[in-house]
């Protein structure tokens, strides 16, 4: 092939256009990605938290017994599983 | 190419890396080159011209990456090249295109001391036709762009030995099928 048809499609001018392009849709890209990342992981820290709350609050009514172990003291007992730590009066 | 070339085209890449701009230089200077490398392996001009863009457009985004290996920066574009061409086979799902310019083997020929007549040529032009591509592939590098073992290696991702020994392959059968003295590397 001749150097003058050659010549017809080199153009450096235009690759430096399509370079700097693409330079702008990488940095755009990158800057969703991290977006993204920091999205997902706020979301998590929500659902973490509001699991544990959760745990925490949701919690059905105990009920109440009072039974006495003896003479000298009285132990408040509660029939739910979620509380290890018996209340002492 | 010289020591002091390569270290002047590896000049231009690291200051390429700060201001892209002063690539252009070396743009100029293999565009020529790396489009009829395509050419011969597409015969058709707007591919190659796309392949080509392409090619130089990976080069401007792999400019941090390259490292200096002993070999001239021309050799890792051609292989780049190489694979953008290999890969719109893939693509395209299609069989390689060699297509080389019956004038550049003439102007070979011309370069020998052989005198030979246009009955010799037509039969090796048929011969080349009839290559099998990786061994067409070699030869083109090693006559068409004068690219030397180590360098042939890199582009098409074999070895050194490979690479000679298909060169040598097709060299021995041009000798017997045109009972020809080949000299080649100072031996016959």
């Amino acid at each position: 092939m001749s150097s003058g048809r050659i010549a017809q499609h080199r153009n450096y001018v235009e690759l430096m256009e399509r370079h700097e392009r693409d330079i702008r849709l990488r940095r755009i890209v990158k800057t969703f990605i991290y977006f993204l990342i920091i999205a997902a992981l706020l979301i998590i820290f929500v659902i973490v938290r509001r699991w544990e709350e959760k745990k925490v609050d949701g919690k059905p009514e105990a009920a109440v017994v009072i039974s006495e172990k003896s003479s000298s003291s009285r132990t408040l007992e509660l029939n739910t599983i979620w509380r290890s730590r018996p209340i002492n009066l | 190419m010289s020591e002091a070339e390569i270290q002047y085209e590896y000049s231009i890449l690291e200051r390429s890396r700060k201001d892209p701009k002063a690539f252009g230089e070396l743009y100029e200077k293999y565009f020529d080159r790396i489009f009829n490398y395509v050419y011969r392996q597409t015969d058709d001009e707007d591919l190659t011209a796309d392949l080509c863009s392409q090619t130089f457009l990976i080069v401007l985004k792999n400019l941090d990456r390259y490292e200096f290996r002993g070999l001239p920066f021309s050799a890792w574009l051609y292989k780049i090249a190489g694979n953008e061409v290999n890969k719109h086979y893939r693509k395209e799902k299609k069989s390689k295109v060699f297509s080389i310019e019956e004038l550049r083997v003439r102007e070979l020929i011309e370069q020998a001391s052989e005198s030979w007549d246009e009955e010799i040529i037509q039969r090796l032009l048929n011969y080349l036709r009839d290559l099998p591509t990786d061994m067409l592939e070699v030869l083109e590098l090693r006559f068409f762009e004068d690219k030397d073992f180590k360098e042939i290696a890199f582009i098409l991702d074999i070895s050194e030995s490979g690479a000679k020994m298909r060169t040598y392959r097709a060299l021995d059968r041009l000798r017997k099928n045109f009972n020809l003295k080949i000299k080649y590397d100072g031996k016959e």
